[in-house]
């Protein structure tokens, strides 16, 4: 098991009468390399269970596994793990404090008791590795820059610790259309090219649905399905009654089903639903 | 996610208790403070705790929030029982440990003491577990009234704190989750001299104040879109009605702190 | 011959500008010519920076042109005076539903606008509990805020609009936070408001499907009106949206691309129905 829980149930405030049960016995694992979603209506505890996977929760029962192993909760067993396990928060623009974007990126080698040449360097490879240009930005007063470009800094802020896998909470909220397909370009490199292992939490499905191959539902604190992408993208209607809707592209391609077209419905992008309608043509045609 | 978190201590609940004027309930709430300080006798103080748990009881407050809201004077109860016990003299000998001795005065001014402590805190809680937040600072507000008159804006006052309890919540969550944002980029809230955490609390205080500020601005902006204006007269929802019910509670209340003052003269 | 919808909104030669204007979120505006009419449901969409906000701000008199003029039922927002008709008559919705919400509960927060007023508190009660009840609030009425689910939240705000009476309800990207389940609860209630009760909506959007579920579509590109039109003309003009870096809607733009791939599809293709339909009747008579 590369990263995953085994029985985790997570209690708020246990003991108390505000106890509120979080999660509810979950049990999955992704593999290394893995594109994985987790999905759910907001408050199904997508965000409770990742805070989990690198330490920042602790389960109330059950456990935490990585690499084969129970994550402790030694201290200091817990910052190097953090490192190799790195995780983007909701809006992370939000937590900037720093006067440089040079010194918001430096803070998580900072912390790790790198040096100032190591720390240049890994700044450095951080800003381009999402995409953005170091020379043009690290003196720039992180407020100041455009919406897609502070999230990207948040991330590079993050990938600075070059960790193995990647978490990131509701990474396109608040972003425009044109952000959005950037971010998720950048996402696909890494993963693609880094080998980087990616967890998204999302209630949005549009441009997400095509790149993961591993899905994760919650529903009220329980595990609702887990699996291959193509498989939980299939029970389409249990995702609707959660409230969760595949992307648009998707809806269409099922409309032209339900009305007896024999197309292929595991579609989520444009250029896939075009090679799938060209395709019913020329079947027509032979 | 702190979901669970409610605002202040209050419990919702639709007993007399609950009802009763907030203004007139801060007021009956120091009465019996004073009351409470002039009782001399067990028996008395025995009394005002029966009906102080007979009241939690008629406004439906579940056991586990008495021994919550018990807990913080736990230590403090404990210490004075200690003091007591040990070093006033006076009565019986008790008990004998090398050269300590309890004796039987130290005793029951302890537990005079603990008594008195634990009715004081059992009254407050049920004001403060059977009125909202809101209304709490609304009836203290009342009673700032005067400032009115020494140039003080209490109408505005009023209206900040309402706003700041709104907010309190929703800047604990904020404040959670930047705190665990920073941990998972290696922040180390914990460690080292009392100068190194208060400079390692940077990262969590500047974008609190950011947010905060953020928020202000958008809350006033939708403030002012609802028509909100400095200094315009407004009404509120819920009046401040002091119904006959309220005067009879006062009524009572003051004629038993007339009674035990008469008896203990 | 039915009575002419009245006029809510005119919007008379108007220049804006910050005073210092350096932030790059908060953009000029000049020379916008719109009239608004009772009932109408309009999306105001545009590039990021385009000034949708700036103007959506200008029309509640929470700013003041700097030329020109902007009427509300007549009423010049510039007058001092008539302020409170003029945010009585245009309600306004924010993005984040955290920021908007004053009190500590729902019915005292519904109550607001009505206590700005100085109304009676009994008239107060009377409206709050009718408009809750309108919107299936009535249950949440003692619950504070912070408790609530995003869609909620929204949906408390728009009752406090909605509790003023208003000719026009003003929405900043009153979805972008949401999740699915959400944005579909908060769109069907304000359309529902926009149909029955014949409320004009302006509605700031970057979601291209919810534009084209207006009956009007207004673009804003860095300040100047760039198209005004019905949603089956504007959204589906692709080389004008995409030049402005926006998008149609996924069915039109997939349409755009199986027309390039020879299929005969009508061009005003707006909603994904549409597409499905003209697909399967494509099929039929080949």
């Amino acid at each position: 098991m590369f990263i995953g829980t085994e029985k985790l149930t997570h209690t708020y405030m246990p003991g108390t009468p505000f106890a509120t049960k979080a999660l509810h016995d979950i049990s999955f694992n992704f593999k290394q390399g893995d594109f994985a979603l987790i999905i759910g209506p907001s408050g199904s505890g997508k965000s409770t269970l990742i805070q989990h996977l690198n330490g920042l929760l602790k389960p109330t029962s059950g456990q935490v596994v990585f690499e084969g192993k129970n994550i402790s909760s030694d201290k200091q067993e817990l910052l190097r793990l953090r490192k190799r396990i790195g995780m983007v928060f909701q809006m992370p623009e939000e937590q900037f404090f720093s006067e440089t974007v040079f010194d918001e990126v430096a803070f998580a080698p900072r912390n790790q008791g790198f040096d100032d040449n190591e720390v240049e360097n890994k700044v450095i490879e951080a800003l381009k590795k999402s995409g953005l240009d170091p020379d043009e930005l690290r003196m720039r007063h992180p407020f100041q820059l455009s919406a897609g470009q502070k999230r990207l800094v948040a991330i590079a802020a993050v990938l600075s610790l070059n960790p193995e896998v990647l978490i990131l909470d509701e990474p396109t909220v608040a972003l425009d259309t044109a952000y959005r397909k950037n971010l998720f370009d950048l996402l696909t490199g890494l993963n693609h090219k880094e080998g980087l292992t990616i967890i998204i939490s999302t209630h949005h499905l549009d441009e997400a649905a095509a790149l993961a191959n591993r899905v994760l539902v919650l529903k009220q604190g329980e595990l609702a399905m887990f699996g291959p992408a193509a498989e939980v993208f299939g029970r389409r209607e249990e995702l609707y009654n959660l409230g969760l809707a595949l992307p648009p592209v998707t809806e269409i391609m099922h409309g032209l089903a339900e009305k007896g077209m024999p197309v292929k419905t595991s579609v989520y992008t444009l250029q896939e639903a075009r090679q799938a309608i060209n395709e019913v043509k020329r079947r027509d045609r032979s | 996610m702190t979901r669970s978190i409610t605002l202040g201590q209050y419990i919702p609940g639709q007993s007399f208790i609950h009802r009763l004027n907030p203004r007139l309930k801060i007021l009956i709430l120091v009465l019996i403070l004073v009351l409470l300080f002039l009782l001399e006798t067990f028996g008395a103080l025995l009394a005002s705790l029966a009906t102080a748990l007979a009241m939690f009881v008629l406004a439906g407050i579940p056991f586990s929030y008495l021994m919550r809201g018990l807990r913080p004077i736990f230590y403090i109860a404990f210490f004075a029982l200690i003091i007591y016990f040990f070093f006033t003299s006076g009565g019986v000998v008790l008990l004998r440990i090398g050269f300590i001795t309890v004796e039987s005065e130290g005793v029951e001014q302890g537990l005079f003491i603990v008594a008195r402590l634990v009715a004081l805190v059992l009254f407050s809680l049920l004001v403060t577990l059977t009125t909202t937040p809101l209304s709490l600072t609304h009836g203290m507000g009342y009673f700032l009234k005067p400032l009115r008159y020494v140039g003080l804006p209490t109408e505005e006052v009023a209206m900040i704190m309402a706003v700041a309890l709104r907010f309190i919540p929703t800047l604990m969550e904020e404040s959670q989750r930047l705190m665990r944002a920073q941990l998972a980029r290696g922040a180390d809230f914990e460690t080292g001299s009392i100068f190194r955490k208060a400079g390692n609390m940077v990262p969590l205080i500047v974008p609190l104040f950011v947010s905060a500020f953020r928020r202000a601005d958008e809350l006033a902006m939708a403030m002012e879109a609802r028509g909100y204006r400095i200094g315009a007269r407004r009404t509120r929802m819920h009046e401040d009605i002091i119904t006959f019910k309220d005067w009879g509670a006062l009524a009572l209340v003051l004629v038993l702190v007339a009674l035990v003052w008469v008896l203990s003269l | 011959m039915a009575a002419q919808p009245s006029t809510i909104i005119e919007a008379k030669d108007v220049d804006f500008y910050y005073p210092g204007g350096e932030d790059a979120d908060s953009s000029a505006l000049s020379g916008i010519n719109l009239t608004v009419k009772q009932g109408e449901y309009l999306a105001l969409v545009g590039p990021n920076g385009s000034g949708k906000t700036t103007f959506l701000k200008l029309l509640n008199a929470l700013l003041i042109p700097t030329h020109g003029q902007v009427l509300v039922k007549g009423i010049s927002t510039e007058v001092e005076s008539t302020l409170p008709e003029v945010r009585r008559a245009c309600g306004m919705i924010f993005q984040n539903p955290d920021n908007q919400l004053v009190a500590t509960t729902v019915e005292e927060d519904i109550a607001f606008g009505l206590e700005n007023l100085a109304l009676p508190p009994e008239e107060i009660r009377n409206r709050v509990f009718k408009t809750a009840t309108l919107l299936g609030l009535e249950k949440l009425l003692r619950q504070p805020p912070h408790l609530l689910s995003g869609g909620e939240k929204q949906r408390v705000a728009i009752a406090g609009v909605l509790v003023m009476e208003p000719e026009c309800i003003l929405m900043d990207e009153p979805t972008a936070m949401l999740d699915p389940a959400g944005r579909c609860d908060v769109l069907n209630t304000v359309r529902e408001l926009n149909r029955n009760r014949n409320i004009a909506v302006i509605h700031v959007t970057h979601f291209p499907e919810e534009a084209a579920g207006a009956n009007r579509v207004v673009v804003l590109n860095e300040g100047k009106l760039a198209a005004d039109g019905a949603p089956v003309e504007v959204m589906t003009d692709l080389q004008f949206l995409h030049g402005l870096g926006l998008q149609g809607t996924t069915a039109v733009e997939l349409a755009a691309l199986l027309r390039q791939d020879s299929f005969p599809l009508p061009p005003q293709i707006l909603y994904n129905r549409e597409l499905v339909d003209s697909l399967c009747s494509l099929g039929q008579k080949s």
